[in-house]
Order: C-alpha cells, then sequence, then structure tokens
C-alpha cells in the first residue's frame, strides 16, 4: 500500500450493519427451537433459486447475476432444529412476539422512534442462503442515534428478522447449506455511513456491541454476531463488506477498501485515456479450441487433457497495462476479474485464468503468448485474457471479463465483497437494488400500541455512556467508569457504595483493576459470592483493612471460600491499629532491626519498611505507616 | 380522485387523511408523538383495521403508523406507481408443438407490485414469455383467459365452460391443452374435466403453482415448462395434474385427474395419485411413463366426447360420530337429488342415520358410499351394518374418491335422473376413478422415526 495512503483525503465515509441474533426460547415464525445446532442432518433436499420480475418488469442486476450461476443449491435438514417452515413448505406463523419485544427494547436502548403497526417484508436473496429465496424482515424503530465523541452516530433503523442458513462448502455448482440456524431471530442495527476514519467505524461498532450487550437479551458466542461494514470514498460506491465477526478487524478492512476504491479511480482515469468513450471500447471472445491443444502453460494443458476443458480467449483492446495495475495491496486489476469468474462463472479453481500482461515465471510461456495473440489478433495495445472449463462455464466467464472490464469505464460496481484473512476483499455478490424488497402477503401487519412501548421503557437499562458519565461524576476514573458501566456486577456495584461506607473510586479499582490482576495471578475469584464480598465491604468500611492488606485477604478467602476471613485477620495480626499502637509497633520492629548491616545508610528507612509491612500490612493505612517509619532514627 | 386518493382506507384512518390533507402515493413527513417519519403513503389492505397509515420508508420496507399518534402530515412529492408486465412477442417456431393455455384463475406466472404486494399476472404469450423465457423452447403457445377465480370460487360453470373451450382448441388443431388452475380445487377440475371432456386426441395437462412466482424459490415456472411440455410432447392423452413430484425442485408427476387429491395444505408436492401409481415423471430434460395402461395421442379424428353437464344439487356428507338424521333431513328437504356419504372404515353410518336415509331414498335421492379413509374400498358385507345400509339403496363406489364422487354424480345427474341409469354411469369407470384392483404399491405412506424410513430418508434425499 502507499505509505501515506490516508483515506480521510479522500473523504472516505463508512457506515454499519450489525446483525445480532438475540435470546429467545423460539425461532422468529415457527415454534422451532431456536439456537439448537447441530452438524448432523437427516436428510437433504435440493432447491434452484430464480430471478423474479422487477417493478419495472426486468430481472434485476444481481438477481440475473445469480441466475447465470445455476447453482443447486443443497439444504441439509435435522429434524430437531426445523421444521417445513424452514423448508418453505408451510407458510409463517404469527412473529414471535418476544423477539418482537426485544426488538422494541433495544430499540429504545438506540433512541429509535418506534412503529406503530409492523408490517413484514420479503428481503430478496437469491444465493440460496434461505430456501424460500427471501428473508422475513420487519423495521421496528427507525431514526435513532449513539453518542460518539462530541457527535451523533445516527442510526437509520433497527430491523427484525430471521437469520439465513450456515454455508458448509460452495464447488462448481453446488452450493451446501446447514438449516439449523435458519430463522433465528435477529436484530439488524444500521447506522448511517457517519464513521470517517477506520478507527472510528470499529469504536462504533464497540458502542453498539455494548448497548445490544447490556440489554441481556442478545446471543453470545461464535456466530451470534455478523457485521457489514460499507465504505465509499468520493467520487466512489458504496460497497459493503459482507459478515466481518471481529471488530479489530473493520479498520485494516476499511482502510483497504478506501484504498481499492481510490485506485479503482485510477483505473478508470487509465481506461479513459485508452479509450475515450466506454462505448468505443472493443472486446471480443475467441473460441481457442483449434490452438488448446497446443498451449503448454501447465494449468491449460492439465485442465484440457485431463478435464477436457474449453479454453477462450477475450480480446481487450487498447488497454494494454490495465491487468498489471493495483487494486489492493499485492493484487492487480486481473484479480478483479478473477473473482467475478469465480464468482459468476462458478470456476473455482484457482488460477482460473492467465493472461498477456502477466510476466511472472507462473505466467504465459513465449510460445503460447505468439500462439495466442496469433489467434486472437492481439495488437501491442492490447490485452489478452484465457480461461477455461466446461464451454459453458467458460463462455460465460469470458462474458463476464468483458463486463468487469467496463464496470471499470465507470469506476467501482456496487458491490457486496468478503473478508479475507489478510485484510483485502474478495467479489461476493453485486449489491442488490431496492427491488428486492416486498411486502410479505403471507403476515398480518401487528399493531404495537403504546402501553407495549411504554412498559418496555419502563424495564430499561439504563444506557452505558449515561451510566458512564454517572460513574465519572463520582469520581471514578474514566476507563474504570467505562468498564463499569458494561460490568456484569455492575447492581452490584451500586449497592456497595450505596449501602457501605466505601469510596466510589476505591471500589471501582477493587473491581475492575485488582480483580483483573488478582485473575492474571491465578486466584479464583469465582469462588467468592455476594456474601463474602459483602463480608468483605463490611471489613473495608470499618476501617479494619486497609489497601494495602486488601489483596492478601481477597486471596485468602478465594482459596478458603468456607473459612471466616476474621479468623484470617486474626492470624495474622491484622487488626487495625491506631497512631499510638502503631508507633509502639514500628518502634519495636525497629529496635529488633537495628543491627542490620547497611550497604548505603540512606536506605534505613526503605529497609525497615519492608520489615514493617511484613508484619503489620493492612492494619493501618500505607501513608500513615510510612510517616511513622520515617520518624525512626537509625 | 378522492376515491383513488385513499384507496384501501376505510372509517377513522380515511377521515384522518382527509383532514390532514394527505393522500395515497404521496410522498410525505408525517410528524407522530412517536417522533418524524418519512416515506410514500400506501393504500391499504381492505382487511386491515382502520387505526393505521401505511407508510414505505425510503429504504423499501413498509411501516404503519396509529392514526391517534399523527398530528401533521406534510406532503413532499407525489410518486403514484403504473405496473404492467412488458409485453415481448413470443416466437413462433413452426417445428414446436402448438399448447393451448386456460387460463381460470390461478396465477402461473406474475409479477409482484413491490409496494403493496398486490399480484399481477402474466398471463398473455408476451408476458409469460417476459416472466418464463424457457417455454420458448418448448412450444408455441396460444394463450387464452376463461376466468380470473380463485381455486375456491371454480364451480360448476367453470367447469363446463372451460370444457367446452377445450375441445374447440382440440378441433381446432392444438398439440396439447393446458389448463392454468388454482391448486386448491385442482382436482375437482381435474375430475369433471375427465367426465365432460373424453377421448381426447392431446393431452388436456392441468397446471398451478404452490408458490406463487413472486418468490425466488417458486415451483410456478417449473411446472408451468413441465406441463407444457407434458401437453405438447407427452404421449398420455388425458386429463392429467402436473404438479411437483418430490420436495426437492426435481420433476413433476402427472397424476390422473380421477386419482388424484391435494394432500397437503402448503407443501409443493401435495399432489397425490391415491390408490394407484402416478402416470408419468415430466422433468426439463425427461418424460418418463411409469405406466402403460394409458390413452395415446393420435393425429387422426380430433373429435372429442364432449358432455358439459352438471347438476350441482349434490352433497358430501362426510359421516362423523354422533351424526343427527337431520342433516340427511335438512338436503333431501333442501331439494338436493344426488348425497356422496364419505363414510367410516369401509363405508359406515350409525344406525340413527337409517330412517333417514331411507326417507331420502325414496324421495328420489341417488346415495352413494365412498371411504373418508381415501385409501381402500367400501365393503359393505362385511359386517351387518354394511348390510343394513345396502338394504336402504345406499350404493357403494368401491375405490372412487369421495371428491370424485361427489363431481362424477353431479354429472350423471345431468344427464339422466333415471336410477338405473345414474347408477350405471356411476359403477362404469372412464378414467380409473374406479379401479379393479389395489396394486402393492398404491399405498405408501411412510412413518417417520423407523429405522428403515431414516435410512431411506438420509440416502434419498428427496
Ligand atoms: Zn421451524
Amino acid at each position: 500500500m502507499e505509505k501515506k495512503f490516508d483515506p480521510t483525503d479522500y473523504k472516505m465515509k463508512s457506515g454499519l450493519e450489525v446483525h445480532h441474533q438475540i435470546l429467545t426460547e423460539r425461532k422468529l415464525f415457527c415454534r422451532c427451537p431456536a439456537g439448537l445446532y447441530s452438524t448432523e442432518h437427516d436428510t437433504e433436499i435440493l432447491r434452484h433459486m430464480r430471478p423474479t420480475l422487477s417493478e419495472l418488469g426486468e430481472y434485476d442486476g444481481t438477481a440475473l447475476m445469480e441466475f447465470k450461476t445455476k447453482k443447486e443449491v443443497i439444504y441439509l435438514l435435522n429434524r430437531e432444529s426445523i421444521c417445513t417452515y424452514e423448508m418453505d413448505d408451510t407458510p409463517p406463523f404469527p412473529i414471535n412476539q418476544e423477539a418482537v419485544d426485544i426488538a422494541i427494547e433495544i430499540a429504545l436502548m438506540l433512541n429509535c422512534k418506534i412503529v406503530g403497526e409492523v408490517h413484514i417484508a420479503r428481503k430478496q436473496y437469491l444465493d440460496g442462503s434461505i430456501p424460500a429465496g427471501f428473508q422475513r424482515t420487519t423495521i421496528i424503530g427507525v431514526d435513532g442515534w449513539v453518542p460518539y465523541k462530541d457527535r451523533k452516530i445516527k442510526v437509520i433503523q433497527l430491523a427484525l428478522e430471521e437469520d439465513a442458513c450456515r454455508e458448509v462448502s460452495d464447488v462448481g455448482h453446488t452450493i451446501t447449506f446447514r438449516t439449523d440456524r435458519l430463522s433465528m431471530p435477529l436484530i439488524e442495527v444500521v447506522t448511517a455511513p457517519d464513521m470517517k476514519t477506520p478507527d472510528e467505524v470499529a469504536d462504533v461498532g464497540r458502542i453498539i456491541g455494548d448497548v445490544l450487550r447490556v440489554t441481556g437479551k442478545v446471543r453470545r458466542g461464535i456466530g451470534s454476531v455478523r457485521q457489514d461494514v460499507n465504505v465509499s470514498i468520493e467520487g466512489g460506491e458504496r460497497v459493503e463488506i459482507k459478515g466481518v465477526p471481529r471488530i479489530p478487524d473493520f479498520p485494516p478492512l476499511v482502510l483497504n477498501e478506501a484504498y481499492r476504491q481510490h485506485k479503482l479511480l485510477n483505473i478508470r482515469d487509465f481506461l479513459t485515456e485508452c479509450v475515450a468513450d466506454k462505448d468505443d471500447f472493443k472486446a471480443e471472445i475467441f473460441d481457442l479450441s483449434d490452438i488448446q491443444g497446443r498451449i503448454r502453460h501447465r494449468l491449460i494443458k492439465k485442465a484440457v487433457e485431463r478435464r477436457g476443458a474449453a479454453l477462450k480467449g477475450v480480446a481487450l483492446r487498447q488497454v494494454k497495462g490495465l491487468l498489471a495495475m493495483e487494486t489492493q495491496p499485492e493484487l492487480t486489476f486481473a484479480h478483479e476479474l478473477s473473482e467475478r469468474v469465480r464468482v459468476i462463472a462458478c470456476l473455482d479453481q484457482l488460477p482460473n485464468l492467465l493472461h498477456t500482461e502477466d510476466v511472472s515465471v507462473t505466467g504465459l510461456e513465449p510460445e503460447d503468448l505468439d500462439l495466442i495473440n496469433k489467434a486472437m489478433n492481439l495488437a501491442d495495445e492490447d490485452t489478452g485474457v484465457l480461461t477455461w472449463g466446461s464451454a459453458e462455464d467458460a463462455q460465460t466467464a469470458a462474458q463476464e471479463i468483458i463486463i468487469r472490464v467496463q464496470e471499470a469505464f465507470d469506476g467501482i460496481p456496487n458491490e457486496t465483497r468478503q473478508a479475507r484473512k489478510d485484510g483485502l476483499t474478495d467479489f461476493e455478490r453485486i449489491l442488490p437494488g431496492p427491488d428486492r424488497m416486498y411486502p410479505d402477503t403471507d403476515s398480518p401487519p401487528t399493531a404495537l400500541d403504546s402501553e407495549r412501548i411504554a412498559r418496555i421503557q419502563k424495564g430499561l437499562q439504563p444506557k452505558p455512556w449515561d451510566i458512564e458519565k454517572e460513574y465519572l461524576s463520582k469520581g471514578i476514573p474514566r476507563h474504570q467508569s467505562k468498564r463499569l458501566a458494561l460490568h456484569p456486577r455492575r447492581t452490584y456495584f451500586d449497592r456497595i457504595i450505596n449501602e457501605y461506607d466505601i469510596k466510589p473510586k476505591f471500589a471501582a479499582w477493587v473491581l475492575i483493576d485488582l480483580c483483573k490482576h488478582l485473575k492474571r495471578q491465578g486466584v479464583l475469584l469465582e469462588e467468592l459470592n455476594d456474601d463474602h464480598w459483602n463480608k468483605f465491604a463490611e471489613l473495608v468500611a470499618d476501617k479494619r483493612i486497609f489497601r494495602e492488606g486488601i489483596a492478601t485477604l481477597i486471596t485468602y478467602m478465594a482459596d478458603h471460600p468456607e473459612e471466616d476471613p476474621d479468623d484470617f485477620l486474626a492470624a495474622h495480626h491484622i487488626t487495625p491499629l491506631d497512631e499510638a499502637s502503631l508507633e509502639t509497633a514500628v518502634l519495636k520492629i525497629a529496635g529488633e532491626h537495628k543491627g542490620i548491616k547497611l550497604q548505603d545508610e540512606q536506605n534505613w528507612h526503605e529497609v525497615l519498611m519492608g520489615f514493617v509491612m511484613k508484619e503489620i500490612k493492612g492494619c493501618a493505612r500505607g501513608e500513615l505507616i510510612w510517616e511513622t517509619v520515617q520518624r525512626q532514627p537509625r | 380522485m378522492e376515491k383513488e386518493g385513499l384507496k384501501g382506507y376505510r372509517g377513522a384512518a380515511k377521515e384522518k387523511l382527509i383532514s390532514l390533507k394527505a393522500r395515497v402515493w404521496g410522498d410525505v413527513v408525517v410528524d407522530t408523538s412517536r417522533g418524524e417519519f418519512r416515506g410514500i403513503i400506501l393504500p391499504r389492505s381492505e382487511t386491515a383495521d382502520d387505526q393505521h397509515i401505511v407508510l414505505k420508508l425510503h429504504n423499501g420496507y413498509n411501516i404503519g403508523l396509529h392514526i391517534e399518534t399523527v398530528n401533521k402530515i406534510e406532503e413532499l412529492g407525489y410518486r403514484k406507481a403504473h405496473y404492467k408486465i412488458p409485453e415481448k412477442s413470443f416466437p413462433i417456431d413452426p417445428d414446436k408443438p402448438k399448447v393451448t393455455l386456460f387460463g381460470t384463475g390461478g396465477t402461473i406466472a406474475s409479477r409482484l407490485d413491490y409496494r403493496t404486494g398486490a399480484v399481477i399476472p402474466a398471463f398473455s404469450p408476451g408476458e409469460l414469455y417476459g416472466a418464463v423465457p424457457e417455454l420458448v423452447d418448448v412450444c408455441n403457445l396460444n394463450t387464452i383467459k376463461l376466468y380470473g377465480e380463485f381455486s375456491e370460487n371454480i364451480g360448476r360453470e367453470h367447469w363446463i365452460g372451460v370444457a367446452k373451450a377445450i375441445a374447440e382448441a382440440i378441433e381446432d388443431g392444438a398439440d396439447g391443452i393446458v389448463v392454468g388452475h388454482g391448486t386448491d380445487t385442482m382436482h375437482h377440475t381435474a375430475a369433471a374435466l375427465t367426465f365432460m371432456v373424453q377421448d381426447s386426441p392431446v393431452p388436456i395437462i392441468i397446471v398451478g403453482s404452490q408458490r406463487s412466482s413472486d418468490r425466488p424459490s417458486s415451483d410456478a415456472a417449473l411446472n408451468l415448462i413441465n406441463a407444457c411440455r407434458a401437453a405438447g410432447y407427452g404421449e398420455i392423452a388425458e386429463v392429467l395434474v402436473c404438479m411437483f413430484g418430490p420436495t426437492s425442485d426435481q420433476y413433476d408427476l402427472l397424476h390422473r385427474g380421477t386419482r388424484v387429491r391435494k394432500m397437503h395444505s402448503s407443501y409443493r408436492s401435495t399432489f397425490r395419485t391415491i390408490g394407484e401409481r402416478p402416470m408419468a415423471m415430466v422433468s426439463t430434460s425427461e418424460y418418463v411413463p411409469l405406466r402403460d395402461d394409458y390413452r395415446r395421442r393420435r393425429k387422426d379424428n380430433l373429435k372429442v366426447k364432449l358432455t358439459p353437464v352438471f347438476d350441482d344439487r349434490v352433497s358430501i356428507v362426510y359421516y362423523y360420530p354422533n351424526m343427527k338424521p337431520d342433516i340427511i333431513d335438512s338436503l333431501v328437504d333442501n331439494g338436493y337429488k344426488g348425497i356422496v356419504i364419505a363414510g367410516t372404515g369401509l363405508g359406515h353410518v350409525n344406525r340413527p342415520l337409517y330412517p333417514s336415509l331411507k326417507r331420502a331414498y325414496e324421495a328420489g335421492v341417488h346415495i352413494y358410499m365412498t371411504v373418508q379413509t381415501l385409501w381402500g374400498y367400501v365393503q359393505m358385507f362385511v359386517y351387518d351394518t354394511g348390510r343394513d345400509i345396502l338394504d336402504l339403496g345406499v350404493v357403494p363406489l368401491d375405490n372412487m374418491l369421495p371428491e370424485v364422487a361427489y363431481v362424477k354424480l353431479g354429472w350423471a345427474l345431468g344427464q339422466t335422473h333415471e336410477r338405473d341409469e345414474v347408477k350405471d354411469i356411476m359403477l362404469t369407470p372412464i378414467a380409473d376413478e374406479i379401479t379393479a384392483r389395489e396394486p402393492i404399491d398404491g399405498y405408501l405412506v411412510m412413518q417417520g422415526g423407523l429405522p428403515e424410513v431414516k435410512e431411506f430418508f438420509k440416502s434419498y434425499k428427496r
């Protein structure tokens, strides 16, 4: 990547779609149990997805593309986790009201306006991920916000929808899905593209995740949350990176996509220099069956000889240099072509194309180049691409290559892309148009009356950013306030600082920092229940133990959960000392160690402090002990 | 203007719209006590309440707003939608068979009004070509819209009308007939056409869809393509129902019109041949007859034997325990001429009904016995009760399905009321409505959970 590529220079905008499964007993439109995953299946069925006519009576672009791929879709069915509803052989049952309640609660947490009546919509998916070919989805709230820095990030909508299948494999013309997750309720939070840097996207992702978790009504664990990140730069197009599970992955992906768009705009400029007008661009497909037997390149040789593949050539006139232009770090425009061929023509054995601009060792050999140049009449400024597969697939591939180059004249195609492990992205599909949404005629509208919303509003958890503010005002440092706001023991914490004479700042230190430290040291804090902690709070409030002795006390309690901490204090002579007793105790210890030899006499007080703390740590405040020690002469 | 502007709205919601000077298709900002909402006002479904206004948001979703929360509506624009299916001229290929498609109302192909969800049927050849382009590779299509009725509203007059239209099309040289039909009563119509249009030289295929064509997983296109193939190329010149065979998208089955029944309220593969095997499997690449006892396509003599009559003073009485004789009495008193009983077990009803049945018989009513088990034969000699019922003049119909018996009795009574003639028509099978024997693979209803079925289920995968 160029060293100083800064997406803010290109007015990058990014938005998020957070999909989070919610915690219900049953699925959204049928009575199957939610959250019952299994890798076993009882049988399977086969379906094909067929595009439906769009509003203008034509097939929508995505739809047509998916149809081109002619996929056989296999669904693996487990009788415990799905019924005939998920198979699309039974109409929907009335929407799960438990799920609607949770969605309303989350919508309110996100400051959304709640709709008066829920209308179920069908959102078309032709990739097979839903057997019906559409997902049932509904808007619960619109136009909300979450606070970020000194501004509000707009939440466009909160939808309640059914989850899709889990993909098992996608090989050639067969895609296989497991159906257990299908139709589990999830909420979708869509933000406006209000984030301006890659890091902001991650920050906002965390804030939304926090709000959802605060409700305690979302599912946890692998697969329960999936996020789509959309990115565009000035002059670019909205591109969606699908299904990113981890928030730390956002920034590199966003940065890379902004970079890709920047590069594609460069490519657009390059193309308009080569060919003034998109309409003047010429490309031809060649059936290379006559020469395919003479090509030496091992990939083609193998495909032709062993698999009987057909070789097709695409001549891209006057655009030499295009395929070697960078699009993502270490990737060139040829990768964009290869990806289309992989997805649309189902030629998924990579590499699935070779081209005349590849001068590397894996590229075409000079003898091959001669043959190809001749067969396709390639002039100096032309580029040739070869692709192979079954005659039909190779033809689809060749056509798709031309389509992708034509799109490059316009800049950036509207796409959904999938994240790779290395932070780069691969093509997934064309971003569907608005035509894919239409009313579900199987489901009646349901009113959300004001009493219901008021009831949910009343039981609402405080919002994490409000709690954080509250803690800050109590003098708790920011990093602890943030943690506390989302802490599972937060309500217990509040009770402790209200019921006992303990400084909030001190309690926060114990709960957040000290506990973390002790946990790392292997102390089994989970042994401690509320009674233990109450006792602990009592000891602290009564000043029977001081800061310096606390770690030892908690460790003792965790190690001996059955025993009385008072015994421990007694055994270790941890009893609070008033100033006079402290003076006496220190004096005594100083006397015992008078004879000690020191390398540097200046260190006397430090050394003495060590001896003192060993014996009376926790019996008085550390500062007081230090003062007392400092008064002791050598 | 006002009517169109408030489409579907009534009562309080309508008044609200009027009072706020808002209208359907208005691109509006609605100020409510729950906040502000932007979108286009949609027509409201007539069956929905009068308390909400429907808005299409700009993200494609629809929502409702309760009128009590609405304070103000400001119209920013007006976007009325017009929906039409594009017509493309259907190419004619002299080498392909001529298929005539009759429409009765079920939508085999349709387009959706994306805003309201209303289904706009595609029906003319041009529209169908746009919706199911593969048809061009199958046949030359001629379409005639006869009715626009939901399946449940199809009855006597439609059966007669379709039968006459079919006869005419066949005489005009059609190589095959397809009838588009809603699925709920498809098997009634299939039986009616079997009786009314006999001795056809070409296939008469009835087709529909269980999942409308507005969804990607629809069975409509596949059913239609296969029906056109069965009509244009198939060898079986009979009235057949063409619907999904297995659960998966694989092939359709052709069922004889008198032995077929809708067996599931929503499955795609809902149509099953009862007590026999289906006639054939048909897919986009194959046509595989499963039996050889069928009437073959013929090129000469294009005349059919047309008997388009039906007396609808016939009822089916589905017997249940505790049935009171007044059920029978009221039918007689209301002028019914035929009663088909769907009896229990081998064909029984309780003793209290006997006097009423006797009375009905004496009043000239034709009474026939079928079984509500659907599979199996009426056998009234096994028990005394059966013999008693026979003595009352009730005629057993062997393994004729109750719905088929209903249709056939109406058709017979359309021709004669002479008791023996009616009986003769009823007991002389035309197309297997009564079969001489039940084959050993005629009753296959598997039960889940059994080890062998589990095994089958796992390996069959369809
Ligand atoms: Zn289910």
